[in-house]
C-alpha cells in the first residue's frame, strides 16, 4: 500500500476535523472550566434577604454599637450604627470580625462537665442546671464558701451575680478582673471626690494621654477615634492636638502631633515633673492641697524627669508650652495596657486636670455618678474585689472556697503571673465556667455553661470606662436563634436562684435589662434598635491628692532587670478573648512569626541587653519566664522591652493555640504604698539570650 | 514599547487616605475579609502566603529614639488608571473596561499564571494558595456579597464591586441616577468601618464628592507616580517624611516634580 | 539483545549497561514524577513561590530551556531556508535538543499555572495585548512543529521504516520539511522575543521595564538575540557531551566550530546591544523613576556582581572567544565558551525573573528573599531527566548523527 502526498495531507486534515467535529472536547473543555471553579468543597455564598438589625457587641471591653448584616437571617457581618453616638459609623477590628465568631472552632457546644483531666462530656441542660443548684445548695449560708469572677464591666449581669452571692450568704465573694475602672474610681476617692472619672475628648483642643491608649484599646475606643477624626478633618487644619506619654509608640502615638516615651516605670515620675513644670510656668489652682502638692511636685525637677524617662528637659518645656496654649486641655492618665497601675499612677495624672482647672469644664475630666442599680441586693460596682488579689488569698489558703463562678472572664490566662493564679484555681473544688468560648479557664472548670454570643443575646453596657457623660447602651439579639446550645447565664443563674428559693425579683436578664432601663430613665426599645441614653457628667471639688501621692514610691533603680512595657492592641484580642479568626492577618510578622511572639526594644536597649535583633531570649519575671525573639523598634522608651498582651494561650483553636508566649505570666504583682492596691504597671523583668 | 494609555471614565471611583488618621488597628483589614469571604489561615503570620487584600504596612521615619514616627499606610488595590496587571494577563481575567474605572479580576477565567503578580509594584493582587476551607460552620456567615475562589487563582480588592451594582440597583429603583451616585451611596467595607475616617472614598471626578477636591489637596499625593501607572487611589499626610516614603527619590535625592514616566 | 533495533551500522554498548544507565535516569524522573504528583493534588502551594516571588525556579528553567532549545529553529533555518548544508550534520540533534526542551517547560508551565485544568484558555480567551499569549501560542505551536520535525526521525528506525507506510509518511514529511523549518522559525522568534517582552512591558517593574519599537519592547528582540546566540553552541555541548559518554564520535569538529561561529555571531550583536541597552536603562530609564542603580541590587544574593557575571563574564567573554577563529578552532576554548555562553542567557532570564520582582519598589519595603524548595529541583530535575531519557533512546536506536558510521570506521 502506498501513500501519496495528496493522500497524506487527506489523512491528516480528515484526522483533525473528524475529532473536532465530535462533542467529546469541547464538552470535556467546558465542563472542566465548570467544575475547577465549582469543586464541591468550595463554600457557596448564601442567598436570602440582607437586613443590618442593631445590636450591643460586647465582644470588645467597651462594647461596640453595631449594626450586624444578617443573609437569609444568618449573620455575616458588622458595621458601625452612625446614630449612636459611640460608634458614629465606626466599628472597632474586633467587633468588625464579629459574625465570625458566632461558629469560631473554640465555641463551646453545649453544657459540658469534667471527666478527667482535660477531658469533658456533653451534657444536658437540665442536668448541668441540676449540678449547679446542688453544688449551689450545699454551700448555701456559708460564708467564704461561693464565690464568682466577673470579666464584664459594665453589664447588669455583675448586679445578679453579686445579688445572688449576698443571698447565698457570700456578699464578699464578689471579684472583678483588673481594668482600670476600679483603679480610677479608687484614686478618685483619694482625691476627695465620688464617682467614676469620665474623659471629654470631643471637647478638648489638646488630648495629653499619659499611658491610656485611647485610640486603640483603652476606654470606649471608637468614640475616641471619632472624636479625634472630628478633630482631624482630611485636608485642612487640626482643631486639637493629640500627645502620647507612654513606654511604645503604638498605635495611638503613631498619629498624635507628639509622642514622648515615657518608661512604664516613670509614670507619675512624669506627671508630677510637668506638674512642676507647669506650677513654674504659672499655673494655680484653688485646690486645698495645692501648698503640699507644690512642694511635693518641686522635688520632680527638670533634671529628675530627664533621669526617670530618659528624655530630654526640652521636651517637657515644650509640652508645657502646647498646654499652656491650650484652651481646653485634658490629661487622660491610665496604664499603656489597661490595667495594672495603681491609683497613684491614675491620681497623678489626674491631678494636672485639677491644676489646670479642667474638672467638670467642657474637654476636661467629668465625674459620672453611681448609676441606680436594677437589683438592690447587688454590690456596689466600685466595691468589688480584684479577682488577682483573691486568687493570692486562695493560693496560700487565706481563702478556701469551695464553689467558684466565672462569668465573662478568663482567670488562668489574663492574670499577673497567670502560671500561679492558675494553680490557685486547682484549690477551688468545684468551678463553674460560663464561657462563650473553651478558654484556659473553661478547660480547668468542672462544670462548663456555654454562654450566648452578643449577637444571641440580651446585654447592656452602663458606662463603659472613660466616656464623658453616664452612658447606657443595652442589646438584644440579632439571630432567631443561637447556633450552639447556649443559654444566658443570667438565666441560668436566676433560675438556680429561685430553686435555691431566693426570689431576685426576675426570670430573665431581659427583664433585668428593662428594669435597669427604667431605673436610669431610658427606653429599652430604643436602646435595643440602636440608640443610647446619655446623662450629665458633674465636676466635683477634687484635691490634688496630694497626701496620697506623697506616698507615691521612687522607682528603684535595678541595673539587670529592664522596665516591661505588655502593649495591648485591640485587633490581637482582649482579656477573655484570644485573636478572633478574622483578625489573624492584623497581626504584624514583627510581633508574631510563626509561634514566636516578639519582645520590642531600642537599639540602645538592646545593645545594653547584649542581643541583635531576631536573638530568641528567656524574659524572666515575677513568677514566671517567657520566650521571645528580639526585635529592635525604635518606639520603644529608654530601657524598656515591650510584649504584646495576648497570646501563648493553651487552649482556643487552631489559630491561636500555641502561639507566643503569655505576657502575663511574667508581670509582678506588688502592693502599692498607701492604697493597698495590686499593681503590676511597673514590673521589670531580665533578659537572657538563648 | 511607551507603556498603555490612560483609560478615561467618566465616573472614577477612587480614595483619598488620610495617613494622619490611620491608627493601623486593621479594622479594615478584617471587615475587607468579612466582606471578601477570604478563610482564616492557620499560620496568619507568614506574610508571604496570606491573602491580604487590604493590607496595611508600617512606615517608619527610621529615626532612633526618642525621635522615632511611624505611620500606618493601608493599601488596596489602587485600580490603576493605567493599569501594569490588565495588559499582561494572557486570559482576560482582569480588565478595566467599566465606568468607575475599576479594574475587575474574574476569578472563574483566571488560569493563575500569576504575570499579573509580577506586574503588579504594589503587591495588591494574591495568589490564593491554598482552597478556602472555613472551620465546620464558618461557611455560615460567608458574605453573599463575593463568592469563594478556589485553589490557584490569582485574586485582589475590586473596591467591593458587588456593593457598586447594588448602589447602582438602589438608585435605579429610587428613580436616582445610577451614573451618578450621591457621596457615600456607594462606599467599599474598609472605607465604611474605618473608626477614624481616614478612608474617604468617591468619585474622583465628580465635583460633588468629597474626594474630588481632597484628592487634588496640597498634601495629597499616589504611590510610585513616577512609574505612570495613574493609581486611583491618593494619599494624604501633612508629614514631609511620610510623602517622601510614597515614592523613589534616590536619583535626585529630593521629592518634588520631576520627569514623570509615561 | 537489542542489537537488531540499532541504527545500521553503528556499535552501542550492551543492553545491560544501557538498563542500568536508563534505571539510575529513572530514578530522578520518578522522584520528580512524584513531586508533580504531590503539586498536582495539594497545589503549589508546596513549592517554594509566595505573594513575592509568583515567579521563581520553574520560569526561569522554562525561560533557559527554550533559549537553549533555540539551536533547532535557528539551524533549522540556517540549513533549510538559508541551506547551509554542512549544518544536517547535526540537523537532528538540535531537532531532539529543541523537542525536549520545548515538550519539558511545557509540562513545566501546566505546573506552574494554579488551575492547569483551565491551561486552554490561553486559546479559548486570549488577550491580543499580552505577551504571554502569544508566547502560549507560539510555544505550542512551536512544540507541534517539533513533534512534526521529530517524528519522521522516529519513523527512520530501522524496524519502523520497514513498513510502507511509515517509510512514505517519513517521506512526505522530509519533503516539506523545509515549510515546516519555516514555520518553525517564524513561530520560535516571536515566542523567544515574547517572552523578553514579557519582562520588558512590565511597567511597574523598572528593573524589567524598556522602551522599544511599536509594540515590542527592546527586550524583545534582545531575547530573540540572546537565544539565537546560545541554541547553536548548547547543541554542540550536548553532542560534545554524548560523545564523550558514548566514547564515539558524532559530529566533525567542523559542523562544531560552524555552529560556534553562528552563535559567536549572533551573541556578538547580542551583547552590544546588551551593552547599549543596559547603559541606557541605567543612565536614563531608571533616573526618570527615581531610582538608582545601586537601588537595583542587594546583598550577595542580588548583587551586582550578578549582572557583571551575565554581562562581561558571560556576555562579553564568550562572544570574542566565539568570533576569533583562532580560539573557536581549539576545541577546549570552543567549550569553555559555550558554557560561558550557556550560563549567561541562563543567568540573564533568571535575573530578569527573580532579581525584576525582588526589587521593593515602594520605598518602605523591605527585600525578600527567595530559594526554590525541594519540589520545585525535582520537578525542574524531573525534566532533565525526561530529556537524558529521550536522548538515550533516540542515540540508541534512531539514526541521529549521519557522520557516525564513517567517523567510527
Amino acid at each position: 500500500m502506498g501513500l501519496d502526498r495528496r493522500g497524506f495531507v487527506k489523512f491528516v486534515v480528515g484526522g483533525v476535523a473528524g475529532t473536532l467535529f465530535t462533542p467529546v472536547i469541547w464538552k470535556g473543555l467546558d465542563d472542566a472550566a465548570i467544575w475547577s471553579q465549582n469543586w464541591g468543597w468550595i463554600p457557596r455564598v448564601p442567598k436570602g434577604e440582607v437586613k443590618a438589625t442593631p445590636a450591643l457587641s460586647k465582644l470588645c471591653p467597651s462594647g461596640c454599637a453595631v449594626k450586624v448584616k444578617t443573609v437569609g437571617g444568618l449573620p455575616f457581618a458588622a458595621i458601625g450604627n452612625a446614630d449612636n453616638p459611640m460608634s458614629k459609623g465606626g466599628v472597632c477590628p474586633i467587633c468588625a470580625g464579629g459574625a465570625q465568631l458566632l461558629y469560631s472552632p473554640a465555641r463551646v457546644k453545649s453544657p459540658m462537665k469534667k471527666v478527667g483531666e482535660g477531658k469533658f462530656e456533653a451534657i444536658k441542660w437540665e442536668d448541668a442546671e441540676a449540678m449547679l443548684v446542688e453544688k449551689l445548695t450545699s454551700f448555701k449560708g456559708q460564708d467564704g464558701k461561693i464565690a464568682a469572677i466577673s470579666g464584664d464591666e459594665t453589664g447588669t449581669a455583675n448586679e445578679v451575680v453579686s445579688a445572688l452571692l449576698s443571698g447565698l450568704g457570700n456578699a464578699s465573694g464578689f471579684c472583678v478582673m483588673p481594668g482600670e475602672m476600679y483603679t480610677a474610681t479608687k484614686g478618685v476617692k483619694l482625691m476627695g471626690g465620688n464617682g467614676q472619672p469620665g474623659f471629654d475628648i470631643a471637647g478638648a483642643d489638646l488630648v495629653l494621654m499619659i499611658g491610656a491608649d485611647a485610640l486603640d484599646s483603652w476606654g470606649p475606643s471608637v468614640a475616641n477615634q471619632k472624636a479625634f477624626a472630628a478633630s482631624h478633618p482630611t485636608g485642612a487644619a487640626a482643631t486639637a492636638q493629640f500627645i502620647y506619654a507612654g513606654p511604645v509608640l503604638n498605635n495611638t502615638s503613631s498619629v498624635c502631633d507628639k509622642f514622648l516615651a515615657v518608661p512604664p516605670t516613670a509614670t507619675a515620675a512624669f506627671s508630677l515633673a510637668l506638674a512642676n513644670a507647669l506650677i513654674n510656668a504659672g499655673a494655680v489652682c484653688s485646690a486645698s492641697d495645692f501648698g503640699d502638692y507644690k512642694a511635693l511636685a518641686a522635688k520632680y525637677t527638670p533634671e529628675a524627669f530627664e533621669k526617670a524617662t530618659g528624655l530630654k528637659a526640652e521636651a517637657l518645656k515644650d509640652l508645657v508650652a502646647r498646654i499652656k496654649a491650650a484652651k481646653a486641655p485634658l490629661v487622660i492618665a491610665g496604664a499603656s495596657f489597661g490595667q495594672g497601675a495603681g491609683a497613684l499612677d491614675f491620681v497623678a495624672g489626674a491631678s494636672l486636670n485639677v491644676l489646670l482647672g479642667r474638672v467638670g469644664q467642657s474637654g476636661g475630666m467629668t465625674l459620672l455618678p453611681a448609676a441606680p442599680k436594677a437589683l438592690a441586693a447587688a454590690t456596689d460596682r466600685a466595691e468589688a474585689k480584684d479577682a488577682g488579689s483573691f486568687l493570692a488569698q486562695v493560693a496560700t489558703g487565706k481563702a478556701s472556697p469551695a464553689v467558684l463562678l466565672v462569668y465573662e472572664a478568663n482567670p488562668a490566662f489574663a492574670l499577673p503571673q497567670a502560671d500561679a493564679m492558675a494553680k490557685a484555681l486547682g484549690n477551688i473544688a468545684f468551678k463553674v465556667s460560663f464561657s462563650t468560648y473553651m478558654d484556659e479557664t473553661a478547660t480547668l472548670a468542672d462544670l462548663i455553661l456555654p454562654a450566648p454570643h452578643p449577637y444571641e443575646r440580651f446585654d447592656d453596657a452602663m458606662n463603659p470606662y472613660g466616656v464623658a457623660k453616664p452612658t447606657y447602651l443595652a442589646g438584644k439579639p440579632a439571630m432567631a436563634k443561637p447556633v450552639m446550645d447556649v443559654k444566658d447565664p443570667v438565666d441560668v443563674l436566676l433560675a438556680a436562684g429561685s430553686k435555691l428559693g431566693l426570689s431576685l425579683g426576675f426570670e430573665t436578664y431581659a427583664d433585668v435589662i428593662k428594669a435597669k432601663a427604667q431605673a436610669v430613665g431610658a427606653d429599652f426599645d430604643t436602646l435595643a434598635s440602636g440608640g443610647a441614653w446619655t446623662g450629665e457628667g458633674k465636676g466635683g471639688g477634687l484635691s490634688l491628692g496630694a497626701a496620697a501621692l506623697a506616698k507615691a514610691p521612687v522607682a528603684k533603680a535595678d541595673d539587670k532587670a529592664v522596665a516591661l512595657a505588655p502593649v495591648t492592641k485591640l485587633a490581637c484580642g482582649t482579656a477573655d478573648l484570644a485573636t478572633p479568626p478574622a483578625n489573624l492577618l492584623t497581626i504584624r510578622d514583627t510581633e508574631l512569626k510563626g509561634k514566636d511572639l516578639f519582645v520590642q526594644m531600642n537599639a540602645a536597649t538592646a545593645k545594653k541587653l547584649g542581643v541583635t535583633d531576631g536573638n530568641k531570649v528567656k524574659l524572666t519575671g515575677g513568677s514566671g519566664e517567657v520566650r521571645a525573639r528580639v526585635h529592635v523598634n525604635e518606639g520603644v522608651a529608654a530601657d524598656t522591652v515591650a510584649m504584646l498582651l495576648g497570646f501563648g494561650h493553651s487552649a482556643w483553636d487552631q489559630y491561636t493555640k500555641g502561639k507566643g508566649d503569655n505576657v502575663y505570666k511574667i508581670l509582678t504583682v506588688s502592693d502599692e504604698a498607701g492604697t493597698g492596691l495590686k499593681v503590676w504597671a511597673g514590673s521589670t523583668v531580665t533578659v537572657a539570650k538563648i | 514599547m511607551s507603556g498603555h494609555a490612560v483609560k478615561e471614565f467618566k465616573v472614577t471611583w477612587g480614595m483619598v487616605i488620610d495617613l494622619d488618621k490611620c491608627t493601623g488597628c486593621g479594622a479594615c483589614m478584617t471587615a475587607c475579609q468579612v466582606e471578601n469571604n477570604i478563610a482564616p489561615m492557620a499560620d496568619a503570620s507568614n506574610k508571604m502566603r496570606t491573602l491580604s487584600w487590604m493590607l496595611v504596612f508600617e512606615l517608619s521615619n527610621k529615626k532612633a529614639a526618642p525621635d522615632a514616627e511611624i505611620a500606618y499606610l493601608p493599601r488596596p488595590c489602587m485600580q490603576c488608571g493605567n493599569p501594569a496587571c490588565v495588559p499582561v494577563c494572557p486570559v482576560v481575567a482582569t480588565d478595566k473596561n467599566e465606568e468607575g474605572g475599576i479594574v475587575s479580576q474574574i476569578y472563574p477565567r483566571c488560569i493563575g499564571c500569576r504575570y499579573c503578580m509580577a506586574a503588579c509594584p504594589y503587591h495588591a493582587r494574591y495568589f490564593n494558595w491554598e482552597d478556602p476551607i472555613f472551620p465546620k460552620g464558618m461557611e455560615k456567615a460567608l458574605s453573599p456579597n463575593t463568592s469563594a475562589r478556589p485553589r490557584g487563582v490569582v485574586e485582589k480588592c475590586n473596591f467591593c464591586h458587588t456593593r457598586f451594582m447594588k448602589a447602582k440597583d438602589k438608585a435605579r429603583q429610587e428613580g436616582g441616577n445610577p451614573e451618578a451616585l450621591a457621596d457615600g451611596a456607594y462606599m467599599p467595607a474598609c472605607a465604611e468601618v474605618c473608626p477614624t475616617g481616614a478612608i474617604t472614598f468617591g468619585d474622583l471626578k465628580n465635583p460633588e464628592h468629597k474626594v474630588h477636591e481632597l484628592a487634588k489637596g496640597e498634601n495629597a499625593f499616589r504611590l510610585l507616580e513616577k512609574l505612570g501607572l495613574h493609581p486611583q487611589v491618593y494619599y494624604v499626610s501633612k508629614r514631609e517624611w511620610v510623602r517622601k516614603l510614597g515614592d523613589n527619590y534616590a536619583a535626585t535625592g529630593h521629592a518634588g516634580a520631576e520627569k514623570k514616566h509615561s | 539483545m537489542d542489537r537488531a533495533l540499532f541504527p545500521d551500522g553503528v556499535e552501542r554498548c550492551s543492553f545491560g549497561k544501557f538498563a542500568l544507565w536508563m534505571a539510575f535516569i529513572t530514578a530522578f524522573f520518578l522522584f520528580g514524577l512524584y513531586a508533580m504528583i504531590v503539586i498536582f493534588a495539594k497545589g503549589i502551594v508546596v513549592t517554594g513561590l509566595d505573594n513575592y516571588f509568583g515567579f521563581g525556579l520553574w520560569i526561569t528553567f522554562d525561560l533557559a530551556v527554550i533559549a537553549l532549545g533555540a539551536g533547532a529553529f535557528f539551524t533549522g533555518f540556517l540549513k533549510y531556508i538559508l541551506k547551509i548544508d554542512q549544518l544536517k550534520n547535526i540537523i537532528n540533534l538540535t531537532v531532539i535538543v529543541g523537542f525536549i526542551c520545548y515538550s519539558g517547560a511545557m509540562l513545566v508551565l501546566t505546573m506552574d499555572i494554579g488551575q492547569p485544568i483551565r491551561a486552554w484558555f490561553g486559546y479559548w480567551h486570549p488577550n491580543v495585548h499580552s505577551m504571554l499569549t502569544e508566547v502560549i501560542f507560539c510555544i505550542t505551536c512551536y512544540c507541534l512543529v517539533l513533534v512534526i520535525e521529530y517524528v519522521p526521525l522516529i519513523l527512520e528506525q530501522k524496524q519502523l521504516n520497514s513498513i510502507p507506510f511509515l517509510h512514505y509518511l517519513a517521506h512526505n514529511m522530509h519533503v516539506n520539511m523545509a515549510l515546516f523549518a519555516g514555520i518553525g522559525a517564524f513561530l520560535s522568534t516571536f515566542h523567544q522575543g515574547s517572552l523578553g517582552g514579557m519582562y520588558g512591558v512590565l511597567q511597574g517593574r523598572p528593573y524589567a521595564f524598556r522602551d522599544g519599537f511599536f509594540i515590542w519592547p527592546w527586550t524583545f528582540f534582545l531575547f530573540v538575540l540572546s537565544a539565537v546566540g546560545c541554541g547553536p553552541i548548547f547543541t554542540v555541548l550536548v553532542c560534545t557531551f554524548m560523545e564523550k559518554l558514548t566514547g564515539r564520535k558524532l559530529v566533525d569538529y567542523k559542523t562544531k566550530a560552524l555552529m560556534g561561529k553562528i552563535a559567536g555571531t549572533m551573541l556578538t550583536v547580542y551583547i552590544f546591544f546588551k551593552l547599549l541597552d543596559t547603559w541606557a536603562w541605567a543612565y536614563d530609564y531608571l533616573p526618570s523613576t527615581g531610582m538608582t542603580f545601586d537601588q537595583m541590587f542587594y546583598g550577595v544574593i542580588y548583587g551586582k556582581w550578578l549582572m557583571f557575571t551575565e554581562i562581561i563574564l558571560c556576555g562579553v567573554v564568550p562572544a570574542i572567544m566565539l568570533i576569533t577563529p583562532s580560539i573557536r578552532n581549539n576545541p577546549t576554548m570552543l567549550y569553555t565558551a559555550g558554557i560561558l555562553d550557556c550560563i549567561g542567557i541562563c543567568l540573564n532570564r533568571y535575573l530578569f525573573t527573580v532579581q525584576t520582582i525582588a526589587i521593593p519598589l515602594l520605598p518602605f519595603d523591605i527585600w525578600q528573599t527567595y530559594a526554590p524548595n525541594w519540589a520545585e529541583w525535582a520537578t525542574s530535575g524531573m525534566i532533565v531527566a525526561y530529556g537524558f531519557l529521550v536522548m538515550s533512546l533516540s542515540y540508541r536506536y534512531l539514526p541521529v548523527f549521519p557522520q557516525e558510521r564513517a567517523m567510527n570506521k
